[in-house]
């Protein structure tokens, strides 16, 4: 008994969204070489939303085309992040509210940077492979957001041309749930095939609830010694792997396109002496297709490499099983490179929950609105003990075509917080 | 294994690859004082400098330690120390 993978994946990628362009053009920095940097939108997080409204919006789909008796075998509920909202109570708990699980499951939460989505991911298929409850199913959900807050004492316009939010134009937020089980209809994982690296680098981190800090030039370069390392730790588990050839698609952590297209190229420079125009076909084979989400939605850390997951899916041909090769890097720094198949099936099922409509029904916000929404946010800092909001009433959360009701932050009282679904 | 060069072959091999990934500086005048980032090459052009310095060196080590120099001439310093010149 060794098969196991994602049986149904889902993406949330919000409410609200900006140009990338038009925000760094507002924030004076310099586009002229801004193609190379492959972004076009990102999603913004009201003050409505947090990581455990988009969990529970990702996922809410997958539970309901389950049957009750299906339901009731999730028995393992992770939710991966950077983004939590609380040191010792996890966001699985409300997500599991929400979501009206069994209490027969384990909840947890578990973080590191943007190989969050990951660890979880592998600890469920492990969790299946285990056998140690036959039949059962696990719920993994990487939900991350990058709240823009202007901080106190800070007026909108000393943001221009200054080195504030270096990350703010490919931060974004969301989330991907992923049902993982024995029967594994939308990605069945190579088990085994896994190569793993990991070491201590200060290159970026949270160290405070709502900040990033970072130095971009060593996340970049650690982030390409992991995408070599980790490859070649999985060459040497997997006979006869190949660069190249075995992987009809790449999937990677994407923080935004520009970096990913440097991976590749130094990837296939470094292990097939590729040439510069051999490699820029196949990086418009094998790799675009999984970055048309992620230049939507922006780097929700945790959740990335499943976003892009489901860009390759969604975006891919599917004329016969293909074999997807998938790298996954955070900060700090962990880093895995895994592999599964897709089957022509897999893309059907997947189509069925309309990731790309969702992304399209999100309003586009103007720079002005977005900046109003950063002293908007300013109450939702990480810790707040008592707010109330209205999530009926807000203009942008009433202007978004809902296919279906989703949950929205409605207060939090004694810190313990409170949704409600909007139709 | 990386090949013994001089100072000026390393900085003559990096000027090259700046010019290869920025071809519009073809006709800059360069200076060791010069700034990539000054220059207009942003994160991505700068780790593909790099990464094409070091395979023309056969220079195998982790990028990580090519970080911290703030000029071309730092780079070249730092560089022509990994290959064995310092």
């Amino acid at each position: 008994m060794s098969v196991v993978g994602i049986e149904a994946m889902n993406v949330f990628g919000g409410t609200a969204r900006i140009g990338v362009i038009e925000l760094m053009d507002h924030r004076g920095l310099d586009t002229k070489r801004a193609d190379n940097l492959l972004m076009v939108e990102r999603s913004v997080a009201l003050p409505q939303e947090d990581p455990i409204s988009f969990a529970v919006n990702a996922a809410k789909p997958l539970i309901d085309a389950l049957s009750p008796a299906e339901r009731d075998r999730i028995e393992l509920l992770i939710t991966c992040s950077e983004s939590g909202i609380d040191f010792g109570k996890s966001m699985s708990t409300y997500v599991h509210h929400y979501l009206g699980l069994n209490r027969n499951c384990r909840l947890f939460e578990l973080k590191q940077a943007c190989y969050s989505g990951t660890a979880g991911f592998q600890m469920a298929v492990n969790f299946i492979l285990s056998q140690t409850s036959p039949g059962a199913k696990a719920l993994v959900i990487a939900t991350d957001i990058a709240r823009a807050v202007l901080p106190e004492g800070v007026e909108l316009s000393m943001l221009r041309n200054s080195e504030w939010g270096y990350a703010e134009p490919s931060s974004g937020a969301g989330a991907v749930a992923l049902l993982v089980s024995d029967t594994p209809r939308v990605f069945q994982v190579d088990v085994g095939a896994n190569g793993y690296y990991g070491y201590e680098v200060m290159d970026t981190c949270r160290p405070v609830p709502d900040g990033d800090v970072g130095d971009s030039d060593l996340s970049l370069m650690s982030y390409l010694d992991c995408c070599e390392n980790a490859y070649l730790e999985y060459a040497k588990r997997v006979d006869g792997a190949d660069y190249a050839s075995t992987f009809q698609y790449l999937v990677f952590h994407t923080p935004f396109g520009g970096m990913v297209k440097g991976a590749h190229r130094t990837l296939m420079r470094k292990l097939s002496k590729a040439d510069r125009q051999s490699i820029e076909n196949d990086f418009n084979t094998r790799v675009m297709p999984g970055l048309d989400y992620c230049q939507r939605v922006g780097n929700i850390m945790g959740a990335t490499v499943f976003l892009s997951l489901a860009s390759t899916i969604d975006r891919g041909d599917y004329s016969s099983a293909r074999r997807l090769g998938c790298f996954s890097y955070g900060s700090g720094c962990c880093s895995e490179f895994f592999s599964g198949v897709v089957q022509p099936a897999s893309q059907q099922l997947l189509a069925q929950q309309r990731i790309d409509d969702g992304l399209n029904q999100r309003v586009l916000l103007n720079v002005e609105e977005y900046d109003q929404l950063m002293i908007a946010n300013r109450p939702v800092r990480f810790g707040v003990r008592d707010l109330t909001l209205d999530p009926h009433g807000d203009r942008y959360i009433g202007a978004m075509a809902k296919p279906r009701p989703l949950l929205y932050l409605s207060q939090v009282a004694g810190f313990h917080r409170k949704y409600e679904w909007v139709a | 294994m990386a090949e013994v060069k001089s100072w000026d072959e390393v900085y003559a091999i990096v000027l090259k690859h700046v010019r290869d990934v920025l071809p519009e500086l073809q006709s800059h005048a360069f200076q060791p004082s010069d700034s990539l980032r000054e220059l207009g090459a942003n994160s991505i052009d700068r780790a593909d400098i790099v990464m094409e310095v070091m395979e023309t060196l056969s220079l195998d080590i982790p990028r990580v330690e090519l970080l911290g120099p703030r000029c071309i001439g730092e780079l070249v310093d730092l560089i022509h120390a990994k290959l064995g010149n310092a």
